[in-house]
């Protein structure tokens, strides 16, 4: 018909706005939406108010307590000198109870702080050069005061310059693999990052067993100890010295809590607040030492739990929730029954949580630094839905009542994710979907059918797999199963490529030799020999990348260890050891490495086979010199490289250069055993390191500038799937080796406008999109719906979106948080709308 | 190179573009197949691409990258009707093309493409098929969309048939301008069937479209007498000044009940997307200034479109 209009019946193109713009329309200031919220929440509401611009305070204490400690006890054993440390830092670091708090436990001083961690002194992590600390300006996102920068230069970094972890690795390091690490994001090591890459706690055993129950079951096992069996005596008996010692700090720290709260009470005026730090002081006394008998105690043991963990040691992405709808429901269904709660008093509860990790900020890098996780992003990744351990939807009134919560909830936290699987009731992919179409971006979604045969084949049991949680951005992990991982690294795919292109150098690098020799470019006959130039530098990358693993995998129980963590590890308290000393029996070891650029590197391997081999539209010659003027003058050779065929539409024969590079990196992986015993997964997960990795990368075949940012995790390069979604995730699909179970998280992102998705029917068809994206078995999808309008105005006027949130990579931030180069980056998404 | 019959004889399609994941046509998520070709000439016509029966060539001059980088498209084109334009890009000139598309083949930036494409009814079934795993979740399916496109009535039937054999839901999107045994073969065919109607004075019509509506008000007539139990949409384009009255709905709508229960009405807001096309295909957009409908009239018309026993 002659008009086809496309557009539905009530809105034709005309501009729909989500929940989230409206509210930044209306010039709402931040707080809790819906119904009566605020006031029924008013305790939350509170927090909230500001909340944005408190500022970040340095929490060096932890630091100064951990160092003060830990130099005093050189030559013992690392978990007991961790132990000590630990119940150290829980004797004497400073606490407070907030106003109009419930919740208790905080890891740094009132109001938002980061938390300093020494011990990854290096520059993946914290200031690598004491003598350039300076205490900070007004205006600096962190307030770091001139106590902070005596303490940090006087009494933590020197000692940590001494026992530094990151150093160790760069000395124990091959030359050749040190070389090529020291190459600034062509792979990136980071493993003296954070101790160890995303995980989530046994919190159900804490709530189930209480922390005493733990801290004797250790006693007793060190009184049958055989006094004669010399192993035991070397290597069993100072780990389970170590979990008594952090058993009672734990209990000790929660009680001066307990102490403190009943003191305020004692001086409280007001006779509400004054009973509930009675309450407070209460449940403290009780949490986490013993099992929880209410909602109340539940939640305060869960966050304690968690307070702890974050000032034992950095883990990536911060520790995880775990499956918080499936632990807390029995406390939370007991309580509703018999009538001690409500539905708001549980939201309160929950909320408090959020605001309690919303606090808590990440830094990596002073300020300035090239961004690697922008907008202070950490991912206590909080899994609802799913399956139960026994294979049966694990959907429940409390997974309901947090999605309410998320969208009533302003601040992004928590990282919300939500597990679907066939079975995944309508009903609870209808609130999951209405969810995301506020517009902030969660839930996070993840395919129980993907992940479970993944889980499976890779060694874990049907119980096991069907009970995983998401910890980090995309990472699943199986409690009591899996060991650790230390931090992956990242391959830069587009460096690769200017190797292959430029016969081993790299023009960022001064044009010296980075990689291998192999050949000039120039005298390739044919596609195939590009082909394998290109997978002989893959694989000299991917072999110092192993080599690299192993030697910090080797090195870290020399310097960091961790008993909390391991006293919630039933294989690590079965074995007496701590978790980072692999391997511990029956755990399994499944690390990942990153590829980064995959989409870039599919299409300027499709633009250099179409335009150079096949049609004969440009020589090599030509190519490589526009690629070296960066197409100054050469826009021409541009504009074919830009509309050669791209990943992302469904083309077979693009997406088969993304499947034989994908089944490249998996027969090494398949071939590597790491340090543990384990496997190292092929994962595409960038968070935003593909703004820094692009970076170092020239100009590409694809049409891509030098110094752009690369195509980001497994997603098409920016704005070029043009066919639509469908065909993104058909393409996707494509690149896939179902076959091989070396593969970890595919992260996508997608973005859609909100009047594509427009009023019920459009839930229903986001409801369908996400169940076919489950039958087509991805990993992982996450929705921005938002308006380009919106982006590009927020670009222009700060102030106003201040709380615009956007979904950048495994998480969401505030929009005006992140750098220029990043918003750039989202807004050139391609938006589906049809 | 352009043939109209695949090496069965089966008919091919002149098709100018095939939508995925397209939300508005029809249940679920569909793909649309627009075909080339329209009998109509409406003046508000948002795919003027889809007006003319042959492939033409579309030059996007935001997309040129001008004449002193390039310039590849004059020096092929046999016709010489490619000239460079003041401002540095080019100027087709429509007389001299004869829409052979060398010059698209040249074009580094895309900005020379002709549209319209004979495609065999496999070739558009693999690429609807794609999106199988789609529809089965959602109850979508194929739409085949235009240009009108039961004017290509043995391709379009050819194509339904096959897709019913396959199990793929389809609809068509028509005028209602062609042939009665082509309507009536094509709607034994299809799953659902969205029926344009513009407007009832027939001179008015005559007037906005460039064609009298009688045919199609006869075909709208003869389709609910042989087919009262398909699913149809009627739909009306609400342009302003052409057909925004109460009246002409209630007109409109009081005609689609007399043929019966059963069937559904639609009113689709004016829209100015499709403008910046006519300037691609060397054609003059004359409705540049009007707005679309305002929300409250859309509303008002709505009122009275509401049929009883939807």
């Amino acid at each position: 018909m002659l008009e086809a209009f496309q557009s539905s019946p009530t809105s034709p193109g005309a501009r729909v706005l989500t929940p989230q713009e409206a509210r930044i329309e209306r010039g709402e200031p931040i707080g809790l939406v819906g119904d009566g919220a605020q006031s029924k929440r008013a305790r939350i509401q509170r927090m909230l108010e500001g909340f944005r611009e408190q500022p970040i305070r340095l929490n060096v204490e932890r630091a100064r307590l951990l160092t003060e400690s830990m130099k005093t006890s050189e030559g013992q054993p690392m978990v007991l000198r961790w132990a000590k440390a630990l119940a150290h830092i829980l004797e004497h670091h400073p606490i407070h109870i907030e106003q109009d708090e419930i919740l208790v436990g905080s890891a740094g001083p009132p109001g938002r702080y980061a938390v300093v961690y020494s011990e990854l002194v290096g520059p993946g992590r914290f200031y690598t050069h004491p003598y350039e600390l300076v205490p900070s300006k007004p205006g600096d996102p962190i307030e770091m005061t001139e106590q902070d920068v005596a303490t940090l230069k006087e009494e933590i970094l020197p000692y940590w310059e001494a026992n530094s972890y990151h150093k160790a690795i760069m000395n124990a390091l091959p030359e050749e693999t040190r070389c090529l690490m020291e190459r600034i994001f062509v792979v990136t090591p980071t493993a003296s990052g954070r101790s160890m890459l995303a995980w989530a706690h046994d919190y159900e055993k804490v709530l189930e067993r209480g922390i005493a129950s733990i801290r004797d079951e250790a006693a007793r096992r060190l009184d049958a100890l055989d006094p004669f069996d010399a192993k035991a005596q070397v290597e069993s008996r100072p780990f389970l010295e170590a979990v008594g010692l952090v058993g009672d700090a734990m209990i000790a720290f929660a009680r001066r809590y307990g102490e403190l709260a009943a003191a305020m009470a004692e001086s409280e005026p007001g006779e509400e607040r004054r009973r509930e730090l009675r309450e407070i002081a209460a449940v403290c006394q009780r949490v986490p030492e013993h099992p929880a008998r209410t909602f109340h105690e539940a939640v305060q043991s869960q966050w304690f739990v968690q307070t702890v963990s974050r000032l034992e040691q950095a883990v990536g992405g911060v520790v995880g929730n775990g499956r918080i709808d499936q632990y807390l429901y029995p406390y939370y269904r007991q309580d509703i029954d018999e009538g001690r709660l409500t539905e708001d008093e549980a939201l309160v509860l929950l909320e408090s949580i959020w605001v309690g990790m919303a606090r808590s900020v990440d830094v990596y890098a002073k300020p300035g630094m090239p961004s690697l996780t922008d907008g202070f992003a950490h991912w206590e990744a909080t899994t609802v839905g799913g399956l139960t351990p026994d294979g049966r939807d694990a959907s429940n009134e409390l997974s309901y009542l947090i999605l309410k919560s998320k969208r009533e909830f302003p601040l992004n936290y928590p990282d919300l994710a939500a597990r679907i699987h066939a079975r995944t009731p309508n009903a609870f992919l209808h609130a999951v979907c209405e969810t995301i179409k506020d517009g902030s971006g969660f839930p996070k979604l993840f395919c129980d059918d993907e992940i479970i045969p993944l889980l499976v084949a890779k060694g874990g049991t049907l119980e096991e797999a069907n009970d995983y949680c998401i910890t980090g951005c995309s990472e699943t992990k199986m409690l009591n199963r899996e060991g650790i991982a230390t931090g992956c690294a990242w391959i830069n795919l587009g460096a690769i490529l200017e190797m292959t292109l430029r016969n081993g150098r790299m023009n960022c690098y001064g044009n010296s030799l980075v990689g291998l020799q192999t050949g000039d470019p120039r005298t390739f006959q044919s596609f195939d020999e590009m082909w394998n130039a290109f997978t002989r530098q893959l694989e000299n990358v991917v072999r110092h990348t192993f080599i690299q693993q192993y030697v910090a995998d080797t090195l870290k129980s020399r310097y960091i260890a961790s008993p909390m963590f391991s006293m919630l590890h039933d294989l690590c308290m079965a074995d007496c050891k701590d978790i980072h000393s692999g391997p511990i029996e029956g755990a399994l070891y499944l690390g990942f490495f990153d590829v980064m650029g995959f989409g870039t590197v599919i299409d300027s391997l499709a633009a250099l086979r179409t335009l150079v081999f096949e049609e004969g539209k440009l020589s090599m010659d030509t190519l490589l010199e526009a690629l070296d003027h960066d197409f100054e003058g050469y826009e021409a050779v541009r504009q074919m490289c830009l509309n050669a065929p791209k990943y992302g539409n469904y083309d077979p024969e693009v997406d088969r250069i993304g499947h034989d590079i994908e089944a490249r990196f998996i027969d090494l992986a398949r071939a590597h055993k790491t340090a543990f015993g384990g496997e190292l997964d092929l994962r595409y997960v960038s968070v935003t390191s593909h703004i820094p990795l692009g970076a170092v990368v020239g100009a590409t075949p694809d049409g891509r500038k030098a110094r752009e940012p690369l195509s980001e995790s497994i997603s098409p390069s920016q704005g070029r799937d043009v066919r639509g979604p469908t065909a993104t995730l058909a393409s996707i699909s494509a690149t896939k080796c179902a076959q091989h179970k070396e593969r970890a998280a595919r992260l996508l992102n997608m973005k859609l406008s909100p009047a594509s998705i427009a009023g019920e029917a459009g839930t229903r068809k986001l409801m369908a999109l996400v169940r076919t994206a489950c039958d087509m078995r991805m990993w992982h999808i996450q929705f921005n719906i938002v308006n380009r309008d919106t982006l590009l105005a927020a670009q222009r006027d700060p102030e106003k979106y201040r709380n615009l949130l956007v979904r950048v990579a495994g998480y969401s931030a505030y929009f005006v948080d992140l750098t220029p180069a990043l918003q750039s980056e989202i807004i050139r998404r391609t938006e589906h709308e049809f | 190179m352009v043939r109209d019959k695949d090496r069965k004889g089966v008919p091919k399609g002149l098709v100018f573009d095939i939508q995925k994941f397209s939300l508005h046509d029809g249940p679920g998520i569909r793909t649309v197949v627009f075909l080339k070709g329209c009998p109509l000439s409406c003046l508000w016509c948002s795919n003027p691409e889809g007006q003319g029966k042959a492939p033409e060539l579309v030059y996007r001059r935001d997309r040129c990258i001008g004449t002193a980088q390039c310039g590849q498209c004059m020096e092929i084109c046999l016709e010489q009707a490619i000239e460079v334009d003041p401002s540095g890009a080019v100027f087709i000139d429509r007389d001299r093309c004869n829409g052979c598309g060398d010059c698209s083949h040249v074009c580094p930036s895309q900005a020379l493409e002709v549209s319209g494409r004979w495609v065999s009814v496999q070739e558009v079934l693999a690429i609807v098929e794609e999106d199988d795993a789609f529809y089965a979740r959602s109850g979508g399916g194929l739409t085949l969309s235009g240009g009108e496109p039961l004017a290509q009535g043995a391709f379009s039937l050819a194509l339904l048939r096959a897709a019913r054999a396959r199990g793929i839901d389809t609809a068509i999107e028509t005028t209602g301008l062609c042939n009665w045994k082509t309507l009536r073969e094509a709607a034994s065919l299809a799953d659902r069937i969205f029926f344009d109607i513009k407007c009832l004075a027939s001179e008015r019509h005559q007037r906005v479209t460039g064609v009298s509506n009688q045919p199609i008000v006869d075909n709208f007539r003869r389709l609910r007498d042989a087919f009262p139990d398909l699913e149809t949409v009627v739909r009306t384009p609400i342009v302003p000044g052409v057909n925004d009255s109460e009246d002409e709905i209630q007109a409109i709508r009081g005609f689609v009940q007399r043929t019966g229960r059963g069937c559904r009405y639609e009113l689709l807001p004016y829209h100015g997307f499709g403008g910046p096309k006519y300037a691609t295909l060397g054609k003059r957009y004359t409705l540049t200034h009007l707005r679309p409908p305002s929300a409250a009239r859309m509303q008002a018309l709505q009122r009275v479109a509401t049929l009883p026993h939807c």
